[in-house]
């Protein structure tokens, strides 16, 4: 059911793409599959790996697939737990899960053989890419965080509680242990119409190729998260409060080694606070850090504005593969070369010229 | 660029906020569309008509202390709040407001019988506007039962299907959730699920939840001011992020080539072909830098924005507002818990009074339209009686008539055919034929044939049979003569089974005498029958069918039974010519 909304879905691709498999063996459950599509695997330049957010999977970077396998291999994966992927049981306990989420990352890498490559985390996805980061430096090019959860400190109990009713109390604390989406579930065979009465803006973005078929985004969401809620369960274990993460990546951003450059892009009207990117940018002085706010875009800035997207996302590839020592103070200037580069001629041409300057070197 | 103002009730002081601080510090975003829905067209229309921010606060105030001073709250019978609504618009919209707003002011409302989002800009009159604006806010149940009229049809609150209209992909949005939108309060959380209810994106989290109860039930004076804050605040954070603060001065002289780009940018925007200057321009530092405004006053502008608080003005209403909640002995009694509960407990017994008092209220408001209104429902009602009771008769009287007038059929046409005549017609004059029974039916059948129109048609049967009695002595020749001469008032065509066409006459002859008698002649068992009435263009018809009819009804008289059936077979062969002729003469009668 799954596999044949997303083939639909997938159909609007006009690059090629493989979907596999990759066995990554037991990394948490006994044998552990992850669902990958790959695209544009002849090319020899640094790939890409897409992680999707919460409740998602990897028919939702449709808009970003093609645009971004013109120049370079793409990865997208399902992760584990979520999607089309195996769904074992994680840990309860937060340390423990996102580790557990984190190896089947690395196992993934090892089974596909990749040596470096760019990683794009959306969301929760953001929040594991960042602890990817931390733990293999080395494979990471360039870390691209698209609106990532998990980066401020929750606040302290006393700032949040005031004002708020009993009643609002009542309700949060029963809905608390709950998992996330189990709303959904909840509601067996209306889930999909709830998917379709709540989110109405996921799947007005997907307008242009939902055409014949209207439900074909809300089909897929809803299979993506009506099964065993797994993945979804490890995200519920990594998170405290309202949405809050139990180790928030801001106090530990600076264990990722300073050679790793990191690029946010934000939507502007995103509820997930933008602000945490300053304070990373001022947290590390000495590395390369990009902020990019695209303006009329929310949460799903990957579907918002895919366009702006696509290009932040392939100057961002662009500069790590021109300069693989990106250092503070870079970005202002480097972008504005890429810019210029990007204005004056193609990006084709561009991507030509920085072959050939790599061919030379 | 335009904006947008989210539906939201007695959040609706959030918008003021905002108001307050695109007034002050970016007068040119007010020139563009301003769409909303429900408080948020109110909002809209305020600013489009430049109306004193000052009014529009005092009166949400007032409001909302109505509304809480009650027990029930806004639910309350005694509080009409659509009544109030009114009132102060009506107060505070100039006379020309519909002249300022038209094209500008886009109210999304939901029409009630599909529930489908319409977005109107155009007015005709101020209170047309009026009416879009109320009509725009009116919560089914909360606000009344029936909701208000524009246009002719009737909407409810915009926020049913689309909270917050977007015209096109540069508009700025304002909520007062925390969510998705340009301006909108960011709230300490992280929360990661947001639901879009009729376009509006929610976050779930608890100071949303609390937020949304307070879209009916009006918060106290101090929560409104601080919720006006957040606005204020919010709004300036957008400014000033987007660099949209500039001196009056550069302002000028940025409109005039400032606000083509930007219109330049929506078209990019749409068509997301040139996404990228436009993600750059209207981001980053150039596009401030861009218009000019990089001057002293702008900086000074700027720098003080980033200070600012609410006007004095607004400031000193909150402040009254909380004072007058505050002060007093009554508001610290009724603040107490106990008195609210007793207030809670004295409820049953409250509130039938409070509905009493509504009704007498809304009884005196309405007296006046009252008896326009009970005028014309009588009136309609008399219409409706009117029309409905001839039918009624219609379709009561034939059947006893017709299958009466079976037996008498046939003795009326020997009776006819063998008599006739200009007396003919003259009631009781002839002699009273072999149905008596029939008579007394008959009678009264003629005087509803004689006074109405429509019951002729029903009488056809009876008065002919009065006629036939009557006029036992006339000749048939005579009537012949009679219906020749004349042309027929109506006549009927039928077919009946087995293709056979039949047709009959009412015909009028009250030259001779001021009876109007119909003229029928019935052959066989009531399956054909004919009623004649003079008049030119049946005349035709006639000639040729009296043909038949004579040598028919000659044998009728002679031998009745024999003879039906001849005219049966008389009819049957005539039946194509004459079809068609009936059909012709049906067209040119109807009128009639």
């Amino acid at each position: 059911m799954l596999r044949t909304v997303e083939r639909k879905i997938l159909s609007y691709l006009k690059t090629s793409y493989r979907g596999s498999y990759i066995d990554i063996g037991s990394v948490v459950g006994s044998s552990d599959k992850i669902w990958t599509l790959s695209l544009n695997q002849q090319s020899t330049e640094t790939p890409i790996v897409l992680l999707h957010g919460l409740g998602a999977g990897v028919a939702l970077w449709v808009f970003n697939l093609d645009s971004l396998a013109k120049h370079r291999p793409v990865y997208a994966i399902d992760l584990l737990g979520f999607g089309r992927s195996s769904r074992p049981n994680f840990s309860s306990d937060a340390k423990e899960a996102e580790d557990q989420l984190v190896r089947s990352v690395e196992s993934w890498r090892r089974e596909t053989q990749l040596d470096k490559f760019v990683l794009l985390g959306h969301s929760m996805g953001g929040f594991l890419a960042a602890s990817y980061a931390i733990k293999h430096p080395e494979r990471v090019k360039h870390l691209i965080l698209a609106d990532p959860w998990g980066f401020p400190e929750k606040p302290s109990e006393v700032v949040q509680k005031r004002n708020i009713p009993l009643w609002v109390k009542a309700i949060a604390y029963v809905v608390q242990p709950l998992n996330p989406l189990w709303a959904v579930r909840f509601a067996g065979p209306f889930g999909q119409w709830l998917i379709e009465t709540t989110r109405p803006d996921i799947i007005r973005k997907f307008s242009p190729i939902l055409k014949e078929e209207p439900s074909l985004i809300s089909q897929y969401i809803h299979q993506c998260n009506a099964q065993t809620p797994s993945g979804e369960s490890a995200f519920h274990a990594m998170m405290q409060g309202f949405g809050w993460a139990k180790n928030p990546m801001m106090k530990r951003i600076d264990q990722i080694d300073s050679s790793v450059p990191i690029t946010f892009i934000y939507g502007s009207r995103s509820w997930i606070d933008n602000t945490s990117g300053e304070a990373i940018k001022q947290i590390r002085s000495n590395s390369y850090v990009n902020i990019q706010v695209i303006n009329g875009a929310g949460h799903h800035v990957y579907l918002d504005k895919s366009d702006i997207f696509n290009r932040y996302v392939q100057d961002a590839c662009l500069l790590s593969d021109k300069y693989p020592k990106l250092s503070n103070g870079d970005e202002v200037k480097l972008a504005t070369e890429i810019a210029q580069s990007n204005e004056s001629e193609p990006a084709e041409s561009a991507v030509e010229a920085n072959n050939n300057k790599t061919a030379s070197t | 660029m335009n904006l947008s103002f989210a539906g939201c009730g007695f959040l609706g002081i959030y918008h003021v906020g905002v108001a307050v601080c695109f007034k002050r510090y970016a007068p040119h975003l007010l020139l563009d569309k301003i769409s909303g829905a429900s408080a948020g067209a109110i909002a809209a229309c305020c600013l489009l008509c430049d109306l004193p921010i000052a009014d529009m606060t005092s009166q949400l105030l007032r409001l909302a202390k109505e509304a809480r001073t009650r027990t029930l709250g806004p639910f309350s019978p005694s509080l009409n709040v659509q009544h109030f609504l009114l009132d102060s618009l009506q107060k505070l919209l100039p006379d020309d407001a519909h002249l300022r707003v038209s094209g500008k002011l886009h109210i999304s409302l939901t029409r009630v019988y599909d529930g489908k989002n319409v977005i109107v800009s155009q007015y005709n009159s101020r209170e047309d506007v009026l009416q879009a604006l109320l009509a725009s806010s009116f919560i089914p149940l909360f606000c009344g039962l029936l909701p208000p009229r524009f246009h002719g049809i009737r909407y409810m609150d915009g926020g049913f299907s689309d909270n917050l209209p977007t015209l096109d992909e540069n508009t700025i949005t304002v909520s007062p959730f925390c969510g998705e939108s340009d301006i909108c309060p960011r709230d300490l959380s992280s929360q990661l699920f947001h639901v879009n209810l009729a376009n509006t994106s929610i976050e779930l989290s608890r100071q949303n939840m609390y937020r949304f109860a307070r879209i009916l039930f009006p918060p106290d004076a101090e929560i409104l001011s601080n919720m006006c804050k957040q606005g204020f605040d919010d709004a300036l954070r957008f400014l000033t992020r987007n660099n949209l603060i500039n001196c009056n001065r550069c302002l000028a002289v940025q409109s005039t080539f400032v606000i083509p780009e930007s219109v330049d940018l929506g078209e990019d925007g749409t068509t997301t072909s040139n996404g990228r200057d436009n993600g750059n321009n209207k981001y980053g530092n150039e596009r401030g830098g861009g218009g000019g405004g990089d001057c002293d006053d702008c900086r000074m502008h700027r720098q003080e924005a980033l200070v600012a608080n609410l006007p004095e003005t607004v400031l000193m209403l909150f402040q009254e507002a909380i004072d007058s909640a505050n002060k007093g002995l009554v508001n610290w009694l009724f603040k107490h818990r106990s008195v609210r509960l007793l207030s809670l407990l004295s409820l049953p017994y409250t509130l039938p009074a409070d509905v009493v008092y509504a009704t007498f209220t809304k009884f005196v408001l309405n007296a006046p339209k009252l008896q326009k209104s009970l005028m014309d429902m009588t009136r309609y009602f008399l219409e409706q009686l009117s029309l409905v009771f001839p039918k009624i008769n219609v379709y009561y009287q034939p059947m006893p008539q017709t299958i009466k007038c079976h037996v008498n059929i046939m003795d009326y046409g020997s009776n006819m055919y063998s008599d006739d005549e200009p007396l003919l017609y003259k009631p009781h004059k002839a002699n009273v034929n072999v149905t008596l029974e029939y008579d007394d039916n008959a009678k009264t059948w003629t005087d509803c044939g004689q006074s109405t129109n429509c019951v002729i048609n029903v009488s056809n049967l009876t008065p002919s049979g009065i006629d036939n009695r009557q006029t036992a002595s006339d000749n048939f020749e005579n009537m012949l003569q009679a219906t020749a001469d004349r042309e027929a008032l109506m006549a009927y065509y039928y077919v009946e089974d087995g293709s056979k066409v039949h047709f009959s006459e009412i015909i009028d002859i009250n030259d001779e005498d001021n009876d109007n008698r119909d003229n029928q002649q019935f052959s066989s068992d009531s399956e054909t029958w004919k009623v004649q009435n003079n008049d030119e263009e049946l005349n035709r018809l006639n000639s040729e069918m009296s043909s038949t009819p004579n040598s028919m009804i000659n044998n009728e008289t002679d031998v009745s039974t024999e003879s039906n059936h001849q005219w049966y077979f008389n009819q049957q062969q005539q039946q194509p010519q004459s079809y068609q002729q009936q059909q012709k003469q049906q067209q040119q009668c109807t009128p009639e």
